[in-house]
């Protein structure tokens, strides 16, 4: 590289640039980066197979949830910060973005931009006493909050300003193209794992994983806790936002329900089936989850049962998740098969 | 006119069920240092257990099989998921979590999601000061009483209750003194859904239980004793004593729909103005 010929900030940049083109090169030549590859271009394959708004639909969800884990996975696991609140971030924004586009007529993806910032802003809000708290304590008050949102919504009293048990419903959906729908999911759910992705690789994703995994150290090494811990729940919050907004859209309506420590629970139960502080994982365990939900259509309570029981299974025996072991084996057939 | 005596009854009722789901809460934590969030579970599985089975073997052998039935539960939970996570804070909460989600589903599945009731143990109404009282609360009262005295004295006189002071207190010299803290804890976790499970016994003839109300459960049990500090027992029962009359006089002067919401407003002044809550010796940051 020819450094010298070129000023110093721009060889930088140059540096940088191609440093990345060999990083992604090098990594589309693993095993995992054929792999998400292959996986990709299948989901952009999906709708030649199949234009049934029904079937597309379980994609969507699980994309949209996928979405979601990988919010939590973020804060859980990168920054081990525990939150079963999950659904608050989930629900404000589904509320606020159906609101926008109800009430406001406002277009779909600028109500979406404003109830995921809402919902950062109620990351801040909680943030701030929540992060006074240390891990358990964290996860149980998050948990709290969550609860009392689902009645503050629920509330009779509130009805003429938050909707009551019905809600806000009969909102437009994104598009009445159903493969459309498909498609705009679809790059939301890949741009938002790039940007998780990339920020868990940059700097700042060293800051959150030196708090992780020894808070005092990194204070004495000059890290603002605070400051970085609300920076992380604020980057999870605004994502669940997405993944809620996205979620109203879908189901054309909101309901208190989102405010359900049920949705925290989905959340949790995927990042974990794919392996926590693995983000890509999210998505593996929210597909996994939906296609077997599809299976128990008609007793939704049975799936969530049998998810229970899993997650149960899955943190007692196999903390790193399901996603792992089951990659390995997948690689050693790859390499049977290419005779390696 | 609003009936004083009335709030001042509701209130104290509410305490006193809330004081022994605190209770067993806050000894899990002052012992173990673990955050139980399947709690409210154990109070909701006694309640349904007594509900299944009281048309056939009767109410007074419902309740002691759900006792049992809650003690084992307890036991097997303590054993099995956080004996082997003890190290990862983490794990624990999350695979309590999924517990609760487990127990709350199981009944969904197998029972149904409509709130139900159990007969009370004795009929009739009590007056006082003019408003008629169902005498089960009354039984509520001095059953709740009795149980927390009776806590109180085995937690300081008995050799399980000594053993289980000098774990909370230093964990390591006390395993030095030849205690055997995991035994120590299991029974801690035992108390604690024993605890619950009378508070279920007591109180669901006087309310009713439905699926998602461990959530509840859980989530005033958190707010007490992070209100009268994490791991003291004498702040769990202040604590229960401060949360149920503020909620009653809520409930009555202000609005119904509002009580739901004290205890998150009482989490919040408390982690602001006092993170280690009145009696609280440590501080929870």
């Amino acid at each position: 590289m020819s450094a010298k010929s070129l000023s110093k900030g721009k060889g930088r940049v140059k540096k940088k640039l191609s440093g990345s083109k060999s990083y992604l090169l090098n990594w589309s030549k693993t095993f995992r980066g054929r792999l998400t590859i292959i996986c990709l271009i299948g989901l952009c394959l999906i709708p030649l197979l199949t234009q049934n708004r029904y079937y597309l639909g379980i994609f969507i969800t699980a994309m949209i949830f996928s979405i979601f884990a990988a919010s939590w996975d973020f804060l859980a696991g990168f920054t081990g910060q525990v939150s079963f609140g999950q659904a608050i971030f989930f629900g404000i924004s589904g509320y606020i973005t159906s609101y926008f586009i109800r009430y406001l007529y406002l277009p779909w993806w600028a109500s979406l931009l404003i109830g995921s910032l809402v919902g950062v802003a109620f990351g801040l809000l909680i943030g701030i006493p929540a992060l006074r708290l240390k891990g358990p304590y964290l996860g149980l008050a998050t948990m709290v909050l969550g609860l009392i949102m689902f009645y503050t919504f629920l509330n009779v009293k509130f009805e003429p300003w938050l909707g009551g048990s019905e809600g806000i419903s009969k909102i437009p959906q994104i598009s009445r193209n159903a493969v459309e729908t498909y498609y705009i999911h679809l790059i939301f759910m890949i741009t938002s794992f790039l940007i998780l992705i990339w920020i868990g690789k940059s700097k700042m994703g060293t800051v959150f994983k030196s708090i992780r995994d020894d808070d005092i150290g990194a204070e004495a090494s000059g890290i603002n806790l605070t400051k970085y811990k609300l920076i992380a729940f604020m980057i999870s919050a605004f994502f669940a936002g997405i993944a809620g907004g996205l979620f109203a859209m879908h189901n054309r309506g909101v309901n208190p329900g989102v405010f359900q420590p049920l949705y925290s629970f989905y959340a949790i139960v995927m990042a974990s089936l794919g392996g926590i502080a693995t983000i890509s994982g999210s998505a593996l365990g929210s597909y996994f989850f939906w296609f077997a939900a599809e299976l128990f259509s008609e007793w939704p309570d049975v799936s969530v049962f049998i998810f229970a029981i899993i997650l149960i299974l899955v943190i007692r025996f196999a903390e790193h998740g399901i996603l792992k072991p089951v990659l390995e084996r997948l690689k050693d057939i790859w390499d049977l098969v290419l005779g390696k | 006119m609003v009936p004083i005596a009335e709030v001042i009854i509701f209130g104290t009722i509410e305490a006193s069920v809330y004081g022994l789901l605190a209770l067993g809460f806050s000894l899990v934590y002052g012992v173990g240092g673990i955050l139980n969030l399947s709690h409210g579970l154990f109070y909701l599985l006694t309640g349904y257990i007594i509900f299944w089975t009281y048309t056939t073997i009767g109410i007074v052998w419902a309740v002691i099989l759900a006792l049992i039935i809650i003690i084992i539960v307890g036991g097997l939970s303590y054993l099995l998921l956080i004996k082997p996570l003890q190290e990862n804070h983490v794990a624990i909460l999350i695979i309590t979590f999924s517990l609760g989600f487990f127990v709350e589903q199981f009944i969904k599945v197998f029972g149904d999601a409509i709130p139900h009731t159990v007969p009370s143990f004795v009929g009739g109404a009590i007056t006082i000061l003019g408003v008629p009282f169902p005498s089960q609360f009354f039984v509520i009262l001095i059953g709740s009483f009795i149980v927390i005295a009776i806590t109180g004295l085995f937690i300081s006189k008995s050799k399980i209750g000594k053993s289980i002071r000098a774990i909370s207190q230093d964990r390591e010299a006390a395993m030095l003194m030849g205690i055997n803290a995991d035994r120590t804890l299991m029974y801690t976790v035992m108390i604690s859904a024993a605890l619950a499970g009378i508070a279920a016994v007591l109180y669901v003839p006087a309310s009713s239980i439905a699926p998602h109300m461990g959530w509840d459960v859980l989530s005033n049990s958190f707010a007490i004793v992070i209100f009268g500090g994490l791991g003291s027992l004498k702040g769990s029962v202040v604590g229960a004593f401060i949360l149920g009359y503020t909620r009653s006089f809520v409930n009555y002067f202000i609005d119904p729909a509002f009580s739901a919401l004290v205890p998150i407003v009482v989490i919040i002044l408390v982690l602001l103005i006092r993170p280690r809550g009145i009696f609280g010796k440590k501080e929870v940051y």
